[in-house]
């Protein structure tokens, strides 16, 4: 009965992970560049949360924010795109780092400033109950985070798989050379990739600031996380982003449990480690083949 | 040839006087630098310091300014540096967190100017360092309150303890630990969690299969108000008792009157929780200059600056002057009766509160008063 | 035009170096003193780091473990034995430096985001231990009383003494880093980071080449980290903390990647940028990130170039006018005997064979996919066969790494252009020509390949503004570069004009003539009757026939494989 109520908090936690993931993933295939404000971002959907939540009535359902923080967060990652990414697109892709990390330090700074460094709590996402369901406690937010983390990631594959757009996107993410030829606006689907990428880092963090709170200083240990899950899964994969989050959420709560959570956190990296030593290109990544 | 040298010269100029512009100008009147963190992971904390030390700054005619220390040892220690440039630096307010204490220490004794602090890592006042003055209980007067409420008043057979690996956890740990044992009871499960860890549901099992009988907890604001939502939760109706993370009014309102019930912190003290006039103005105050509840740390730090200042008008000149005057007087101070036990440590008793009404105002169920005997 | 840049650039380097000794002795207080001492620890760390992220141009996340490894050996063994900085700082840096070399075999085989991540993992691993094993470490306090530095009797004070200190270790860091990346490495270096396939073939060996790199930065990390406790006389977790690597990287990408005066200005820019702007209270560090931000998209390669204008200084680059030695031969002949290579179930290569003479070209025609590149591939060594070996003088090729194939006198072209944008023609050949280590002087060799390939008005021309016609030539150039007796063209005049076939039929002919054993793979008829004395066709992984060129395109087996496909 234990395991399976541990088995749903990775689950839940994963999930919301996963989400800071393939956010992280949007980018990287709409544009090739690391953008290592995402953490920031997660944190900043928190506090849009926090702050949209306090313009309403108390005792609101957080679900009802979600909206609110998906356009808000969408529209940070625009302002990423056109400070931090567009004026020097064309540049070595490390530049690209900095600029990102420039603007994660004028998020987390600005935030501290303007909401203090105090952790913050958003409200739970429908309630803050607990259901019995076989014998097992289940909390609500656990569930509806999973829920919402489900539905979002299918509307994003609905959208991908779908849409015109969303051909574009993928057509870009392949073969950006053949799709510029092909009369697709780079542009247009670079600002998507970071509205879409930045929304879903935002949404997440709509997800885990009620339960695991949110406060300024939070993004540089998500950034870590997505990135661990990014590249573990498969660099530009957005299946493997997911199951690189729920790794790491299986680590965090389910080998921790056996375990200490500092041994935890040790076997995860030696665990990242290892599988590099034996898939040197990621779970779902694909070989590179030599053609010269 | 020419034309390089003059381009050599000219150049230097330049950037020279580029680099000159940091250099700060000094004024005439007595000075605390405020050395705290207001960035980063501790700045809650620090920023509790800061408007302590301002309230009791403000209307002084001690001149005082606020410089970051964020939560590295180098940053503390350029900060200190750099409020060294001024003259007349009387003493300065230090900052909370152990490690950035640490570096200061050296520094402090170099420069021969006493450091006023809150920070509760009990090393610091370990290493021989006359600059050291701690406003507020060290972990070895709120730890050993900790453990005896636990084992004294609870009846703690078996207590666990939860602690945070950074230094303010691990300090505590350590002393907990020391304490618990000395009473008899030896803690049945010990755990470091990092500050990101979010779920404690793995933490929590195991201390229930370690079946534990109070929990003590020694994390940073956040992780104390996660463990107790989440022991709640799952049902863990086992008492427990937290640091003093719990007590500030911020973690409190991180959770529902109704998970807050019941539980308990220590403290040196707790500001809200006292009725009596002179604590009331001082929380009004505050309230009114910060727009926020005034916490321990504010108020050590408050205290604190007022014993320095007491100093000043008790005579004292110079850094030298106020290290001896705080070595050598008691202070009745807002919150409790300061003295030194000659190693800086100037506040000898604590609290345990608890959160029993159905506000969020926790009350003083115990204190513990001159626990070392310095008084 | 290089010579009155690099006057300049030098008149900015000691204005900029005097500057800084004025500022420092007779303007500076001690809390300056200090933020420059501080910079002076990035400079030797971000020195470092220039090796494996700027010229290897691998981004290693394990900069700040080397720095913490550094940190923490001076930390331990100054504190708790109370042995002198002449054994603890060298004990920081070899044991920095042997961490490096451990992980570096596991580690450096990875490709980009694959090894940051576990040059990251290995970062944080030690960081986890360093905060929990506080028996050793003093956890997350870490361990005050780190001793300051003593050299004999002599304490080195904090403030000047210490700066003055710490910048000479900086000085004698840039002096390492200037005599390790002399210019021919510098440019094999950028072969190796542009063109990575393509390196082994000209001598390069990519392994060897980032090993070397890794270690160099994880020496400078492990002084830098050990001067560093030095400097805050306590060494806590921080030091191992992301936030150092970090500032790091950021203080790399700001100042520059590759020259040695970018480390000095990122260090110093970012040291003093957060104290610059205090007076903004809690807003500071938001001030910070709006300017880092400024910088980058003004500067997206650093502040270094815009201060100093010249190119990668070359000492090969001086022309040496007239002076024309045409390439002297070693003669064998190339043997492939039975090659097979599978990809998968896809069978590249099935058993083909073939000879080519010294003075010989030989044409290799075929429909795609034939195996003509894989064959290629096999023969310098960028691949591994499945079965069957390749010869010269009797010696067996295919044992020997891609490097030492090219060593051997076995030259390439690829099919796709494999030239760095940012290297002059000179420079490409003279690293191939170097790297091959060509018996005749280097400048020589260069001027006579240059002049082969009827290149000599470009030789100063940076290869990303060549047009096609000119790459393809300067590929030759720089393949013959190393005197190979054996040279395998892959599609060398494929999108080119009639006037510049003609210009690599003559190269080519040239060649065989001074005894060159060619391999010329093609499709294009015209050029190949032009230039080749035998010709050789491919189908499905085999040679299905070879002979004269007139005999093999009248053969009815060569006529279905190939122009049935061609005809598709």
């Amino acid at each position: 009965m234990f395991a399976a109520q541990l088995a749903l908090n990775a689950l839940a936690l994963g999930s919301a992970y996963a989400l800071v993931a393939i956010g992280f993933v949007l980018v990287l295939n709409a544009t090739t560049a690391v953008n290592f404000a995402h953490g920031e971002s997660v944190v900043a959907g928190g506090f849009a949360a926090v702050a949209i939540a306090g313009l309403l009535p108390a005792g609101i359902p957080g679900i009802v924010l979600l909206p609110g923080v998906l356009v808000v967060t969408a529209l940070l990652g625009l302002i990423i795109a056109g400070v931090a990414y567009l004026p020097i697109r064309s540049r070595p892709p490390v530049s690209v780092f900095v600029t990102t990390i420039a603007f994660g330090i004028i998020v987390t700074n600005g935030l501290n400033a303007v909401f203090g460094a105090a952790p913050r709590t958003a409200p739970a996402l429908v309630g803050s109950g607990a259901v019995e369901f076989l014998g097992v406690t289940v909390s609500l937010q656990s569930l509806a985070i999973i829920a919402t983390a489900a539905l979002l990631i299918g509307a994003l594959a609905f959208v991908l798989q779908r849409t015109q757009l969303g051909r574009q996107f993928r057509a870009c993410s392949q073969d950006p050379e053949m799709a510029r030829a092909l009369g697709i606006r780079l542009v247009r689907i670079t600002l998507l990739g970071f509205a879409l990428g930045t929304a879903f880092a935002g949404a997440a963090g709509l997800l885990l600031a009620h339960q695991f709170f949110v406060s300024p200083s939070d993004g540089g240990i998500l950034i870590l996380k997505a990135y661990i899950a990014v590249v573990i899964g498969g660099w530009g994969s957005l299946r493997g982003a997911s199951v690189g989050a729920l790794l790491i959420a299986v680590f965090e709560v389910g080998v921790a449990s056996v375990s200490s959570q500092p041994v935890a956190e040790a076997m995860l990296y030696i665990a990242v480690l290892l599988v590099l030593f034996v898939r040197p290109e990621g779970v779902f990544g694909e070989p590179q083949r030599v053609r010269a | 040839m020419l034309p390089g040298l003059r381009r050599i010269g000219l150049a230097t100029a330049i950037i020279t006087a580029g680099l000159s512009l940091v250099t700060t100008a000094a004024a005439d009147s007595l000075r605390i630098p405020v050395l705290v963190p207001i960035t980063g992971f501790l700045s809650l904390e620090g920023t509790s310091q800061k408007n302590g030390a301002e309230l009791a700054l403000d209307g002084s005619d001690v001149a005082f300014d606020v410089a970051d220390t964020a939560t590295s040892p180098e940053v503390a220690v350029n900060a200190f540096e750099r409020a060294m440039n001024a003259k007349d630096v009387v003493s300065v307010v230090a900052p909370m967190l152990g490690t950035q204490m640490l570096a200061l220490i050296p520094l402090a004794d170099e420069f021969d100017v006493p450091m006023i602090t809150v920070s509760g890592t009990a090393r610091i006042t370990e290493l021989g360092s006359p600059n050291v003055f701690r406003f507020f209980p060290g972990d070895v007067v709120v730890k050993a309150a900790h453990a005896r409420y636990a084992v004294e008043e609870l009846g703690a057979k078996k207590p666990a303890i939860i602690s945070q690996t950074t230094a303010y956890g691990q300090s505590g740990r350590a002393e907990l630990d020391r304490n618990l044992r000395a009473l008899g009871q030896p803690p049945v499960f010990t755990e470091g969690l990092e500050v990101s860890v979010k779920d404690m549901l793995p933490v929590l099992s195991k201390v229930r299969d370690s079946g534990a009988d109070v929990l003590l907890l020694h994390l940073h604001s956040g992780p104390t108000a996660l463990v107790i939502r989440q022991a709640r939760a799952m049902g863990l109706d086992i008492p427990i008792v937290a640091g003093s993370a719990m007590h500030q009014p911020e973690t409190a309102a991180l959770l529902e009157s109704a998970e807050l019930l019941g539980g308990c912190a220590e403290s040196g003290w707790s500001p809200i929780s006292e009725t009596g006039p002179e604590f009331r103005a001082f929380a009004d105050a505050y309230r009114k200059s910060f727009n926020r509840e005034p916490d321990a740390f504010a108020l050590g730090q408050y205290d604190g600056v007022n014993m320095v200042l007491a100093a000043i008008r008790g005579g004292a000149r110079d850094a030298a002057g106020v290290r001896s005057w705080l070595e050598s007087n008691r202070y009745d101070g807002l919150a409790m009766t300061y003295a030194s036990d000659g190693k800086g440590n100037m506040a000898h008793s604590a609290v345990i509160l608890c959160y029993i009404g159905a506000d969020r105002v926790p009350q003083i169920v115990k204190r513990y008063r001159n626990v070392t005997g310095v008084l | 035009m290089t010579g009155m840049h690099l006057g300049r650039d030098r008149v900015t380097l000691i204005a900029g170096g005097v500057a800084l000794a004025v500022y420092a002795t007779l303007f500076a207080s001690s809390y300056d003193q200090r933020i420059l001492t501080l910079s002076g620890v990035y400079v030797i760390m971000v020195l470092g780091y220039q090796f494996i992220f700027g010229h290897s141009g691998a981004l290693s996340l394990a900069q700040g473990a080397f720095f913490g490894v550094g940190a923490y050996v001076t930390g331990i063994v100054g504190s708790q034995f109370g042995t002198g900085f002449l054994i603890t700082f060298p004990l920081s840096i070899a044991l920095a430096t042997l961490l490096a070399a451990i992980v570096a075999a596991p580690v450096l085989r990875l490709a980009s985001h694959y090894f940051a991540l576990a040059t990251l993992a290995l970062n944080q691993l030690l960081l986890v231990i360093a905060v929990n094993w506080e028996s050793v470490t003093g956890g997350a306090n870490g361990i005050p009383g780190v001793p300051p530095v003593i050299l004999f009797d002599w304490q080195v004070g904090r403030g000047l003494p210490l700066l003055v200190f710490v910048w000479a270790l900086a000085a004698a860091a840039m002096l390492i880093a200037h005599w390790q990346l002399r210019p021919s490495r510098v440019s094999s270096f950028t072969v190796m980071r542009e063109t990575p396939l393509a390196a082994p073939a000209f001598g390069i060996e990519p392994g060897l080449l980032r090993f070397r790199a890794f270690l160099f930065s994880a020496a400078f990390g492990g002084a830098a980290g050990a001067l560093f406790v030095h400097t805050n006389r306590v060494v806590s977790p921080e030091t191992l903390g992301f936030g150092i690597m970090v500032t790091c990287l950021t203080m790399t990408v700001v100042g520059g990647r590759f020259r040695i005066a970018g480390a000095v200005i990122g260090a110093l820019l970012l040291t003093h940028l957060p104290e610059w702007f205090r007076g903004l209270d809690e807003y500071y560090l938001v001030a910070v990130g709006f300017l880092l931000l400024a910088m980058v998209v003004f500067a997206p390669n650093g502040l270094a170039p815009l201060f100093l204008r010249a190119g990668e200084p070359s000492r090969l680059s001086k022309t040496i006018a007239g002076d024309i030695e045409p390439p002297a031969k070693s003669t064998a002949g190339l043997v492939i005997e039975g090659l097979s290579k599978r990809y998968g179930g896809v069978r590249a290569l099935d058993g083909a064979s073939l000879q080519v003479e010294p003075g010989e070209i030989v044409g290799l025609i075929g429909p795609n996919g034939a195996g003509k590149t894989t064959l290629a591939n096999l023969v310098t060594g960028i691949e591994r066969g499945d079965a069957g070996h390749v010869e010269r003088a009797s010696a067996n090729l295919s044992v020997l790494s891609a490097t030492a194939i090219a060593r051997s006198g076995i030259a390439r072209t690829f099919q796709t252009s494999q030239l760095p944008d940012e290297l002059t023609v000179r420079q490409v050949v003279s690293t191939a020509a170097v790297n091959l280590g060509s018996t005749a002087p280097a400048d020589k060799v260069v001027n006579g390949a240059l002049a082969l390939c009827k290149l000599s008005d470009d030789a100063d021309t940076h290869c990303g503004t060549l047009p096609h016609g000119v790459r393809r030539r300067v590929e030759i150039a720089r393949a013959i570069a190393g005197d190979p007796g054996v040279l395998v063209l892959d599609e060398p005049a494929a999108g080119l004009a009639d006037e510049e076939q003609r210009q690599v039929a003559d190269i080519c002919r040239a060649l065989a003539h001074a005894g060159t054993a060619i391999l010329l793979i093609d499709h294009n008829l015209e050029f190949l009757r032009t230039s080749v004395t035998r010709l050789a066709c491919m189908d499905a992984g085999r040679i299905i026939m070879e002979g004269p060129f007139d005999t093999v395109l009248a053969d009815p087996a060569v006529r279905a494989a190939y122009f049935g496909m061609a005809d598709q």
